[in-house]
């Protein structure tokens, strides 16, 4: 890496000052550049620009989004949602079809009971505080949804548009958002743009809550290819703490065909919702991975666990004792209404999901565990480290399961409940805050930066920039079987594509300039997961290092926050484990 | 190819709206779906199952580009 670029500031990193200058001087030598070229099938001139003006901004509109306009409208605010994809049919919300609901009349434990056994399972990294108010109001988002008709069918967009339409909230769908704006130290809107219109599209709001989910490095096997941290590096980008990058969801995909998302979820994906009682579990996936690195290949899928009993190698990802039975079949968790659904068809090799006969690794490679990666909260109340930003569900770093997976369903019913939460407390906010125009100087730098893939007369398809990032990070020996000296390898690859290949990106269209914005995020995304398992020097959870495979209680029970320095590199901090707890019961104390 | 075929498309654009990643669009003569980036499917069979007169043919393999050394 370059001086000049390690202190480039973020807009010449992405509008590059005579990016294609170097494909001119190609030309210069004679070469043939005609994969280089850019051939715009739009005109940039003509693309219309429109501002529009709300209260609360929900970006995303999966579960958490849904929740977050409801509540933010019903509180008295003004909401308006957009959306990348279509009101419950884009991110996983679509593909998850078990909601977590605790209803003390039919649980056998209380709720201290079932945060102490996830924080056991969670070997402390879970969130107190989060767990909790999962727990706490996960039925009465339930019983919300089931009057809205969630649970009468396997498609959600009818359910979802049923409040969002009886409250008038506006909705646009199929637009891009690339940039969250800050004025005056607090978020003041953000940016993007629509495929369908045609339009750059900005939106000045006095709180924006980002319901964007997590995302990957768009791989095979597993329905998050629309998912690439949009929400998390915008707010990086504009100085808000990140944390959570060092875990890893560890689902394998199929042998064959491995990038068939459907196939290997069995017919699960066609199946109506139900909710999930509690089953505290710790449920790793990267054990897989550890499995066929000592082996040497695949995995061979048997039920009932996620690895062949039979083929079990020494050491690998700790799992806490209480938590090694493996007795559960492939079924629902008792307590919820799924134990009355029929079974699935082909269920004798394994789990949905979980892949069937030979397995393959990486199906969801670059998605750390739900609800652990994403924006670093300041309190239980979704609230980020800038002013006016919010985040909830997979975009929120809220540690609700720690880093690990521990409760089936809750993945659904917390970014219900977060939305919910950050959508009152966004709204709450909002009332006290003025309007705010945003410069126009502002408004033109943006444009030019969404645009400028558009522009550039040569430079690098997304797609090839994408498909060496995953030659980077995906396999075994870089993402999930970690190693110093092939983890540092992996970054200066992935500094070299940050320092001179983003800025070189280009797009003829606007489905190849989401893609470029996209390529770009998740660049950004592999150098800090590649930064935060360098640093976190222990395993725990799904964080596995083959280097340093113990717990190391001493140096290690502290989360990894990020975020951008004044020089614009990345920076990475601890944060005490529970944190956010110790801050609500010295408030709790005081308010007492 | 993953997305494999739409036939017999009534123009509702249903398929189009559920399409995580962009992959079918209105074809603007035919006022029908056409698959415009199948490179980009992953497999989910939202489109199939949103499409109310059972359209489209989805298969599960992916024809993956071959690596090369610029692109």
């Amino acid at each position: 890496m370059t001086t000049e670029s390690k202190n480039m500031s973020r807009r010449k990193f992405i509008t590059l000052a005579g990016a294609g200058a170097g494909f001119a001087a190609m030309a210069g030598f004679g070469m043939n550049l005609d994969w280089a070229l850019n051939k715009p099938e739009i005109d940039t001139d003509a693309l219309g620009i429109n501002k529009i003006s709300t209260d609360v901004l929900v970006v995303g509109s999966g579960m958490a989004g849904l929740f977050a306009a409801v509540k933010a409208h019903d509180a008295g605010a003004n909401v308006m949602m957009v959306s990348k994809g279509r009101l419950g049919a884009s991110g996983q919300t679509p593909f998850a079809k078990g909601i977590f609901a605790y209803d003390k009349d039919k649980e056998e434990i209380s709720i201290d009971e079932f945060v102490a056994k996830v924080s056991r399972s969670a070997l402390g990294t879970n969130n107190q505080a989060y767990t909790r108010q999962l727990a706490e109001h996960s039925l009465a988002r339930v019983n919300e949804l089931r009057e809205w008709g969630f649970f009468e069918s396997s498609l959600y967009n009818k359910s979802f548009s049923k409040p969002i339409e009886e409250r008038n909230i506006p909705l646009q769908e199929r637009v891009t958002i690339t940039h969250l704006i800050k004025e005056d130290e607090r978020v003041v809107g953000a940016a993007g743009f629509s495929i369908d219109e045609q339009k750059v599209l900005f939106y000045e709001a006095k709180s924006v809550i980002l319901c964007t989910g997590a995302g990957g490095f768009k791989p095979n096997g597993f329905p998050i290819c629309d998912l690439t941290h949009d929400g998390t590096i915008m707010a990086y980008d504009i100085g808000a703490k990140v944390t959570g990058k060092e875990w890893n969801d560890g689902h394998p995909s199929r042998g064959e065909n491995p990038a068939a998302c459907y196939d290997g979820w069995g017919d699960m994906f066609e199946q109506k919702p139900g909710t999930t009682g509690i089953e505290v579990r710790h449920d790793l996936g990267v054990d897989m991975n550890y499995m066929a690195y000592m082996n040497g290949g695949a995995a061979q899928m048997g039920p009932p666990g996620m690895g062949n009993q039979d083929n079990k190698v020494k050491g690998g990802p700790f799992t806490p004792e209480e938590f090694t039975k493996r007795d559960r079949g492939d079924g629902p968790p008792p307590g919820g209404e799924n134990r009355k659904r029929p079974p699935r068809k082909e269920r004798e090799d394994g789990p949905p999901g979980m892949g069937r006969g030979t397995v393959v690794g990486g199906s969801s490679a670059g998605m750390s565990i739900h609800k652990a990666e994403g924006l670093v909260p300041i309190n239980d109340k979704c609230e980020s480290t800038i002013k006016g930003l919010y985040a909830a569900g997979d975009a929120l770093g809220s540690y609700m399961a720690g880093g690990i997976y521990t409760q089936i369903g809750s993945s659904l019913s917390g970014s219900a409940v977060q939305g919910a939460i950050a959508g009152e407390t966004a709204a709450n906010y909002s009332k006290n805050v003025k309007s705010h125009s945003i410069s126009t100087s502002k408004l033109n730098s943006i444009e030019e930066e969404i645009l400028a893939p558009l522009k550039r007369e040569a430079g690098y398809s997304p797609a090839w920039v994408t498909q060496t990032l995953q030659s980077i990070m995906i396999p075994n020996f870089i993402i999930y079987i970690k190693k110093e000296n092939l983890m540092r390898a992996a970054l200066a690859y992935v500094e070299e594509l940050r320092d001179h290949h983003v800025p070189h990106l280009r797009a003829s269209n606007l489905h190849e300039l989401r893609l470029a914005h996209e390529t770009k995020n998740m660049v950004i995304s592999a150098e800090m997961k590649l930064r935060a398992s360098l640093m976190r020097k222990e395993s725990r959870c799904s964080h596995y290092r083959l280097d340093y495979p113990e717990m190391d209680n001493e140096n290690w029970q502290a989360w990894i926050n990020i975020f951008r320095g004044k020089d614009g590199t990345m920076q990475l901090e601890k944060q005490p484990f529970d944190t956010v707890n110790q801050i609500n019961s010295v408030r709790n104390k005081e308010t007492v | 190819m993953p997305i494999k075929s739409i036939k017999g498309c009534i123009g509702c654009e249903e398929c189009i709206k559920s399409c995580p990643t962009d992959v079918i669009r209105l074809n603007p003569d035919s006022k029908k779906a056409e698959i415009l980036y199948p490179e980009d499917c992953q497999i989910c069979h939202l489109c199939r199952m949103y499409c109310p007169v059972d359209a489209i043919t989805i298969t599960p393999d992916k024809s993956i580009p071959v690596i090369v050394s610029w692109g």
